[in-house]
């Protein structure tokens, strides 16, 4: 109940910033834009730019609630609640946008396994949401946590996919359907997808939560 | 039982009364209504204001008025707090019962906040021992407010952490705004509010889920002469209503106002 | 003459200890003697908290008796604890009535 409050009220929250959600909106599109004459690279930057972009309007999101979390906190909310319910607007928030764009290129470019396409969007929506969180949780500030989150979808994209660094990036499971999705592979690139997919996604959204735990803590002061 | 009472007794029992008790008032006020002849929103108004005033009502009677004191809300003994080697405070004891305004004073860059922090529980003591009641609000600075965000949703927000239907929390809101001569106007975010006007935002955040203990930091920064008048009405509303008030000030005329005075000296 | 509340509030107590001295009464009872008596219309939401904090301050005591109509009712009766308050806040009163009737009377004896 508590966290379905929260969420509506950041999904609000977020609506209101005009100009930065038209920003987030568009940033994916000038990644699928760059290389639209080819559709299996066009679709994998597209993918990365939801993601990138998803989760760094977490990272602002969590960051800008700093000052009223604890407060939420004292009046008897869990963390649970309070952090859960953002990182559930901003996947909210994520699917539509990666839903938006795969109708986008389902009409645009000539897919094989559109379901498949529509799969790794959401993924990457999905995955963005924790992965933000946990970077605002880590560095509290948003320049810093900015910096970082570049640091690691410019990594994603430049790395060798095959290669092991690739594979502890948060979006390889993207990645790794994306090929099952383009390339027509045999179905175990999409199990090694979702198995990746839901480890990233656990570790993300449990280190969230922890981190806040201990950081949104009250002691127990006993009644005197 | 009417949805009235029903909405009645989940308020008292959500402010704290013991359920049997809650029962008792909830069918003492359904006959009280019914000898009336009356129905009980329009004897009473909204039941979860009316629970509010009963209470506070009760509370009254509860601190005697001459000489003996209320319960314990508050007490510090020996706190401290070093960051690194840098002493912040140090062997603080600071007692506060109901019905008590406590003021914390001192020179800037002294600890007031940082005490104040440790009272509410969001900064830990490195020494000593703090034992509070339960249900306590906390009114900061600056900050606590989400800048997109209008005075209703605010309140929805804040009622839904304390439990509250959106609805209920939105008319609390609004009742207690009034009491400081403020009316929330819809769909304004909080950040296109006056200073004067967020802190009034904040301190009815602090108070909407009923506390018996407030923290105040410096609360009433950017009020007028009129609004800060109000501010002091409402914390005497709230010392005759039993609760436990402390605030921290360093303008010297507040003092006349409360009951007792902690200085904390020069800066550390 | 319709008394503003604050003031109300700071003598309703003891109208109350009075009434209930003159007799038993419940709720409804009391407001209408007050209107009656020409002292204050009480809203049911102020009237019924006091007798509650009467009662809870052990100044008056409640037994419940039958109505001719309707739902029983609850009757207050005063303790001694409440008619040694009552006799406090009467001699108050009469001071305070006292020390504005002697304001009135040096107003009308001395106009300028």
């Amino acid at each position: 109940m508590t966290a379905l409050v929260v969420a509506a009220l950041s999904a609000r929250e977020v609506s209101r910033r005009r100009t930065a959600l038209l920003l987030v909106i568009t940033l994916p599109l000038w990644f699928y834009l760059v290389r639209r004459d080819q559709t299996g690279q066009s679709v994998r930057m597209l993918t990365l730019g939801i993601g990138w972009a998803v989760s760094t309007l977490t990272l602002f999101v969590v960051n800008a609630s700093r000052g009223v979390d604890p407060r939420l906190r004292l009046s008897g909310a869990s963390t649970a609640a309070v952090i859960g319910g953002r990182l559930l607007a901003m996947t909210g928030g994520g699917v539509i946008l990666a839903l938006g764009y795969w109708v986008l290129t389902a009409l645009d470019q000539d897919l094989d396994r559109p379901a498949a396409v529509a799969l790794i969007m959401v993924l990457a929506a999905v995955l963005a949401a924790p992965l933000g969180g946990l970077v605002a949780a880590l560095l509290p500030r948003e320049l810093e946590g900015a910096l970082a989150l570049l640091s690691i979808c410019a990594v994603q994209m430049l790395a060798d996919p095959a290669g092991l660094v690739a594979k502890l990036m948060p979006f390889w499971s993207a990645r790794e359907i994306g090929t099952y999705a383009i390339d027509a592979t045999a179905p175990d690139y999409l199990w090694r997808g979702l198995a990746h997919a839901a480890v990233t996604w656990l570790i993300c959204a449990g280190g969230t939560w922890a981190i806040f735990a201990w950081r949104l803590r009250l002691p127990r002061y006993p009644e005197p | 039982m009417t949805g009235w009472d029903s909405r009645f007794e989940t308020e008292l029992l959500r402010l704290g009364v013991q359920p049997g008790r809650a029962r008792q008032l909830a069918e003492e006020t359904a006959q009280q209504a019914a000898e009336c002849a009356a129905a009980p929103d329009s004897l009473f108004g909204p039941a979860h204001l009316y629970a509010r005033h009963l209470l506070s009502e009760l509370k009254t009677a509860a601190v005697p008025l001459g000489g003996a004191k209320g319960p314990v809300r508050l007490r510090l003994t020996g706190v401290g707090k070093r960051y690194r080697r840098r002493t912040v405070l140090d062997g603080v004891n600071l007692t506060v019962r109901a019905g008590e305004v406590a003021a914390i004073v001192g020179a800037n860059g002294c600890g007031k906040s940082t005490l104040l922090r440790i009272c509410a529980g969001l900064t830990r003591p490195t020494s000593g021992s703090v034992q509070r009641t339960r249900r306590v609000g906390f009114v900061p600075q600056d900050a606590g407010t989400a800048d997109w965000l209008t005075a209703d949703e605010h309140f929805t927000l804040f009622g839904a952490a304390a439990g509250m239907a959106p609805r209920r929390a939105r008319s609390t809101g609004e009742h207690l705004a009034a009491r400081l001569a403020w009316r929330p106007t819809k769909s304004q975010p909080t950040q296109h509010l006056s200073g004067g006007t967020r802190q009034k935002l904040n301190l009815v955040l602090g108070e909407l889920h009923a506390p018996d203990l407030l923290l105040l930091d410096e609360p009433y920064q950017g009020f007028d002469q009129g609004t800060y008048l109000d501010f002091w009405q409402q914390v005497h509303s709230w010392r005759d209503a039993g609760r436990a008030v402390v605030v921290v000030t360093h303008l010297l005329h507040d003092l006349q106002h409360v009951d007792h005075v902690h200085d904390l000296g020069a800066a550390q | 003459m319709v008394v503003s509340r604050p003031w109300l509030h700071g003598f309703l107590d003891l109208c109350l200890l009075a009434m209930l001295r003159e007799k038993p009464d419940y709720g409804y009872g009391l407001a209408q003697r007050l209107a009656a008596a020409g002292v204050a219309d009480v809203p049911g939401g102020t009237l019924y908290p006091a007798l509650l904090r009467l009662e809870q301050q052990g100044l008056a005591e409640p037994s419940w008796g039958p109505s001719e109509s309707g739902p029983r009712r609850k009757y207050y009766a005063v303790t001694p604890a409440g008619r040694a308050e009552l006799d406090t806040q009467v001699s108050e009163w009469q001071r305070f009535r006292t020390g504005i009737d002697a304001l009135i009377v040096a107003g009308a004896e001395n106009p300028r």
